[in-house]
């Protein structure tokens, strides 16, 4: 999984949002290092929808009527297994990192 | 020609499925962020300009090739993370080109030997005119063979490599 990928993910963990706020969202969580274009955005994204691991639906409470996503419970069950594993990997890397420099 | 005309424009190079699913929300979110960028220095405006064309070049290649039909795999060009493809096809329309390419070569070599053989030799000084063509069909041969063998050994090593480390790390985690 993709950094930007991640981070969509991320920000589609805690609410829906459509694709302004979603570029906003991962910009503010990388602290600016992360900035997708609407290209690479909407590109992630259709993937994404292709793998059910997101679902498009139309805002209502918005005059514009505008498309956003939310995650499905596949989108999450596979975010949760990427914690997991990068939880792994951070404990593994620390341990490894305190033992050579005892 | 302003930003929004070659965005426009850009957009077209995307499929129409794309385009029609995608492409008035890419443009929305796209007058948003240029909303955002006016106020800013021309610097951060060329950035986000250069950006833009880059993110909606590479992604309307990268969706012309997954329609293409055959692909198995995602084209992904991802500068963060070493991104694995998921599957690895000998091209086969490759060996098929170069087999006509071949066949072609060959057949107008014997054609240009029969025009030579049918042409009177008044000068007898000179003597028959012989088909210096005929010279380049061995090493024509041993030139496509070679390729074909390239081609071989090569795909045959990323199949090994399929089979082996890479592939087990693509099927293993959650890897998308």
């Amino acid at each position: 999984m993709s950094e930007p990928v991640l981070f969509i993910l991320l920000g589609l963990a805690g609410q829906p949002q459509h694709g302004y706020s979603i570029l906003k969202d991962v910009e503010r969580m990388s602290d600016g290092r992360v900035v997708l274009s609407t290209g690479t955005l909407y590109g992630a994204l259709r993937r994404l929808l292709d793998d059910d691991w997101i679902e498009r639906f139309e805002e209502e409470e918005t005059s514009r009527g505008r498309q956003a996503y939310r995650l499905t419970p596949a989108g999450r069950c596979n975010l949760q297994a990427e914690i997991d594993r990068m939880k792994r990997l951070t404990r593994l890397a620390t341990l490894r990192v305190a033992a050579k420099e005892r | 020609m302003t930003m929004l005309t070659v965005y426009k424009q850009l957009l077209r190079l995307y499929p129409a499925a794309y385009r029609e699913q995608f492409g008035e929300e890419m443009l929305s979110v796209f007058l948003d962020l240029s909303a955002d960028n006016a106020k800013k220095k021309p610097f951060t405006r060329t950035v986000f300009a250069f950006r833009e064309i880059a993110g909606l070049v590479r992604g309307a290649v990268g969706e012309r090739l997954r329609i293409v039909p055959g692909r198995e795999s995602e084209f992904s060009i991802s500068t963060r993370s070493f991104t694995m493809r998921n599957g690895f096809r000998f091209p086969k329309t490759t060996a098929v080109l170069m087999t006509i390419i071949l066949a072609g070569v060959v057949v107008a070599i014997k054609r240009g030997e029969e025009i030579a053989a049918s042409l009177p030799h008044s000068n007898p000084q000179i003597g028959p005119i012989q088909p210096v063509h005929s010279t380049l069909l061995p090493p024509i041969v041993l030139l496509s063979v070679t390729f074909y063998a390239a081609g071989f050994i090569g795909w045959a090593i990323l199949f090994a490599l399929r089979r082996s480390g890479v592939h087990r790390l693509e099927t293993s985690g959650d890897s998308k």
